[in-house]
């Protein structure tokens, strides 16, 4: 019993690209730990065609392919069959095994899979074979990548300074054959039905990947105006299937993040965040890394306890620095992002948290306004808090916000510069009247715009 | 080559009547044939008969052996020509082949085949580099004596040791290029000048048509800037040989072993493979580093200078020299550059200096990865500021100079103009001469925040003081500058600047002119 030809003559029986797919995953699986070698084994190199041929003339005898596309399909799966020799290696004979060998041979696979689209008349049901097979092709690039950077390190002088070169070649090689694919689904014209557009933004998303793995992050932009130049021809977002979508409005989202944009980066992680599914924790975490961040930018608040508790993970990126924030905990907000600062760097996420300072300095500031109490009111009249306060009082939480011991001089220039930049952006309202040293600040609940004072 | 050919081309014309490359007689040569012809797929409009690459030396051998009854020494000798770990770049195979004809043919006619020493005789492609670079250079400096011409062959058998050593020294250089051979000839025109590979230039850009023009015809120089047209766009692709199997490592042509004496040199950006004669060895590389320091203090003619900078960097390249020395002229010619404030010189050092560094070759690293973080403040680059960030080391942290550039970086995030010219007024090393570049840009913001937050005036001294201007009268002009001229008034003695909603808008204004993309020369 063998799954893979099974599973391929059944596709091809029922008109199913799942299957096909299935069959053209280069794993094991728990129901079939065999299923590689089993495969390996039913035939030789000289004999695999015929022997393939063979199978699928008795298996789906009834069911008529054209003679072309058969023999594509049939080239297809000895492809397939080297590169799983190459992979059985990994088992029988480890040194002589290699990923580099096993990447070489998938991408002729994936270059037959591309012919086969575009000469033989593959049809738009079997499109899940393109996602399979660009998906391992990015997946034993990597692999092939880390396996010559192992090697290199040891006998290799890097003889032109400058250069990274060599280090992700294989990857590099991927994102090309990965764009061809993109180009093969954004630029079909078949009528939409049986269209390979509806593959173009997994393709799409697998190259984003790959160029954030090259850090080419540059090159995804290539993408996105391509796509936006067919936009017209292209179904409707919320006709593809939602993961596409999901893991596409992400890295749109993230590309924006990159360049600061972070409204329309918002715009885009929302997105992705509202459509993914509950139970993808992983992606979830993934969204909100970088949500959280623009969300605190744009809007200035902060994530819920119930939102974070959902993760450990997060949890541990933003509690701490969130908490500070609320409080108005100068200091430890400072302390929390140099005990992170590494993490937050390596993800790209360090210049807008740096931004939540902004807030908890509102928040500091805030408490003086409040703890300054009311102004004398006449009786009956609603008591209006006091806003003209001394800026002395203002260095004063300063001192405790920051913890600074006797020694530190607060200087009240800067108290002032960071009022001025509070009133700036907006978050405080009000003036600054530096003959009197004196803050004036709006009454009638505007103080502190948001917050409710 | 004065003896002609005759018994060669009678019976090989398949493989002879190739352009007669010209040796020594015709000392205006200068040779820009960095490419080699037999690997480009079109026939080329100068060459009569295409030669066959594969078959070629069989065919000479066999059809040689007709009339005269070759020695195996020579027969191995012709083999050894055509082996690809013998080929030399900027030397082609048809030069290489009309110069092995001429050998074999001079031997034969002199009939000394057997008295030549074969197996020391240098290769033809030495011969043929040889005879270019002392063309190039003054005959008499040569070192190699006497040119290997056809009839002087024969002083090989006697000269067997010196000649020995001519051709190791020259595998060592080929070696290194070997690997260059799996690339089409539209890629080797660039890996063979590595040292452009800092320059980055659209593909229609006219310095390097110069090179096509040089090289071949008009016809195949369209040809080639057709092919560029279609490579990728990326620079990074065009490194990766893609599916023609060749190593995936090509390493750059061979290192130049420079002869030159001269201290002082003007840059002269290379379009053709370098010529030892005009390069200078490390040791006077050094000399000419002391001098260029001291005419520097002396002089301070930055044009000068930066050219001769220029060359000296150029030389180390060539010769691919990397050592604490070069990172010492990077250094200089970057701290030379701050000074004076040629940006696109100095990222190119920058960018050079970084490479050398991560190879741990000395030099002040964190003085210059803190001008790193200036410079990206200034040319306000994210993504590469991520980088820079990412790349300090905990120890980078603790560093004076890199804890102000990030000091100054941590102040400009959060809008603390306080701090920030603090900052200004205390920065160590060349730092100052960084942030003068931006400090302007970020007055302007500063004055947009004062002008929005004080009400209703702040005195002109507060305004110098806070934002680090050295007088009042300075600080008064720059406002002037900037806004309108009632924006400043006089009250009891004192000038005071008016803020507000009006004076506000104005600086908002300017401050948005001053923000836009900064467009710098050089910058990647």
């Amino acid at each position: 019993m063998i799954t893979i030809l099974e599973q391929l003559a059944e596709g091809q029986r029922e008109l199913s690209g799942a299957l096909v797919a299935a069959a053209l995953t280069p794993v094991d699986t728990p129901t079939d730990p065999n299923r590689l070698r089993s495969f390996y084994n039913f035939s030789n190199a000289a004999q695999i065609s015929t022997s393939i041929r063979n199978y699928l003339n008795q298996a789906c005898g009834r069911v008529k392919i054209p003679k072309q596309e058969l023999n594509a399909w049939i080239d297809l799966f000895s492809a397939y069959w080297k590169v799983i020799g190459e992979l059985l290696k990994f088992e029988e004979s480890p040194t002589r095994a290699s990923w580099v060998q096993v990447f070489d041979n998938w991408r002729d696979l994936a270059n037959l899979l591309i012919r086969g689209y575009s000469n033989f008349g593959f049809e738009n049901w079997t499109i899940s074979c393109l996602y399979v097979v660009g998906k391992y092709l990015r997946i034993f690039a990597s692999k092939a990548d880390a396996e010559a950077s192992a090697q290199i390190s040891v006998a290799f002088y890097q003889e032109d300074a400058g250069t990274d070169f060599g280090k992700s070649a294989k990857t590099e090689e991927a994102a090309r054959v990965l764009n061809r694919m993109f180009t093969l689904c954004l630029n079909d014209r078949a009528p939409l039905e049986a269209s390979r557009k509806w593959g173009v933004y997994y393709m799409t998303n697998l190259l984003f990947k790959t160029y954030f793995k090259i850090n080419a992050v540059g090159l995804s932009k290539n993408l996105l105006r391509a796509l936006s130049a067919q936009a017209k021809e292209l179904p409707d977002l919320e006709d593809f299937p939602k993961s596409h979508i999901v893991a596409f409005k992400y890295f749109v989202g993230v590309i924006y993040f990159l360049d600061e944009n972070y409204g329309e980066a918002e715009e885009h992680l929302a997105y992705a965040w509202q459509l993914c599914h509950r139970d993808a924790t992983k992606n979830r975490e993934l969204i909100l890394t970088y949500l959280v961040p623009c969300h605190l930018v744009n809007t200035h608040t902060l994530p819920n306890k119930r939102l974070l508790s959902q993760s450990p993970r997060l949890e541990a990126l933003f509690r701490s620095l969130c908490d500070c924030i609320r409080k108005g905990d100068l200091h430890g907000f400072d302390t929390a992002m140099t005990a992170s600062e590494e993490e937050f760097v390596r993800r790209r996420i360090y210049l807008p948290l740096e931004r939540g300072r902004d807030i908890a300095l509102r928040n500091l500031f805030r408490k003086v306004f409040i703890a300054g109490g009311f102004e004398e009111t006449k009786d009956g009249q609603t008591p209006i808090r006091r806003t003209r306060i001394p800026v002395a009082e203002f260095a004063a939480a300063l001192r405790i916000g920051t913890h600074a011991d006797s020694r530190t001089r607060i200087d009240i220039d800067e108290v002032e510069c960071l009022l001025s930049n509070l009133i700036y952006k907006g978050l405080m309202k009000g003036y600054i009247a530096r003959e009197r040293g004196m803050i004036v600040l709006s009454k009638g609940g505007t103080a502190f715009p948001g917050t409710g004072v | 080559m004065s003896s002609g050919l005759p018994p060669w081309r009678a019976s090989a014309s398949a493989t002879t009547t190739a352009s007669v490359y010209p040796t020594h007689a015709t000392p205006a040569y200068i040779p820009v044939q960095a490419r080699r012809s037999l690997t480009t797929p079109v026939s080329r409009p100068t060459t009569t008969v295409p030669s066959q690459p594969a078959a070629a030396p069989a065919d000479e051998d066999s059809s040689a052996r007709k009339r005269v009854e070759f020695p195996p020494a020579v027969r191995l000798y012709v083999q050894r020509c055509f082996e690809p770990e013998h080929q030399i770049p900027g030397v082609t195979r048809q030069e290489m082949e009309t110069k092995l004809k001429s050998v074999i043919t001079e031997a034969a006619q002199s009939d000394s085949l057997h008295k030549i020493d074969w197996a020391n005789l240098p290769l033809p492609q030495v011969m043929v580099q040889n005879d270019k670079t002392r063309i190039l250079a003054n005959p008499e400096a040569s070192t190699w004596g006497s040119p290997y011409t056809p009839s002087a062959a024969q002083t090989y058998k006697h000269n067997a040791v010196s000649t020995d050593e001519v051709s190791k020294k020259r595998k060592s250089a080929e070696y290194q290029t070997e690997s260059s051979n799996g690339y089409p000839p539209w890629r080797q025109t660039n890996k063979q000048n590595n040292f452009e590979d800092r320059i980055t230039y659209s593909p229609t850009d006219k310095r390097q048509r110069i090179d096509f023009k040089n090289s071949s015809s008009k016809s195949k120089a369209n040809l080639e800037m057709r092919k560029k047209r279609f490579e990728d766009p990326r620079g990074g692709y065009g490194s990766s040989p893609s599916s023609r199997g060749a190593s995936p490592t090509p390493t750059p042509t061979g290192p130049v072993v420079g002869r030159c004496q001269e201290l002082e040199k003007n840059y002269f950006r290379l379009t053709s493979a370098p010529n030892p004669d005009t390069v200078r060895p490390l040791p006077v590389l050094m000399k000419t580093l002391d001098l260029l320091k001291k005419k520097w203090k002396k002089d301070n003619n930055y044009t000068y200078i930066c050219d001769q900078f220029k060359s000296l960097r150029q030389d180390l390249t060539v010769q691919h020299i990397r050592n604490e020395f070069t990172v010492s002229v990077y250094e200089i010619h970057a701290r030379i550059a701050l000074e004076k404030g040629d940006l696109g010189e100095y990222n190119q050092c920058q960018t050079q200096l970084r490479a050398l560094y991560a190879q741990h070759l000395g030099g002040h690293p964190t003085e210059f990865k803190a001008y790193r973080i200036l410079y990206f403040i200034h040319t306000r680059n994210w993504t590469a500021m991520n980088d820079a960030l990412a790349d300090l080391t905990p120890a980078d942290k603790r560093n004076h100079a890199v804890k102000h550039a990030l000091d100054v970086r941590s102040a400009l995030a959060l809008g603390n103009y306080h701090r920030f010219f603090q900052l200004y007024l205390d920065t160590p090393n060349m730092g100052a001469y960084l942030m003068d570049m931006f400090v302007d840009r970020e007055r302007l913001s500063a004055l947009a925040a004062i002008c929005k937050a004080y009400k209703p005036d702040v005195n002109i001294r507060f305004i110098t003081e806070e934002l680090g201007f050295e007088s009042d009268e300075q600080s008064a002009r720059f406002i002037l500058d900037h806004s309108a001229e009632e924006m400043l008034q006089e009250k009891a003695g004192v000038v005071k600047l008016l803020t507000g909603g009006k004076a506000a808008q104005l600086f908002e204004l300017s401050k948005t002119e001053a923000h836009r993309v900064v467009d710098i020369k050089g910058q990647i």
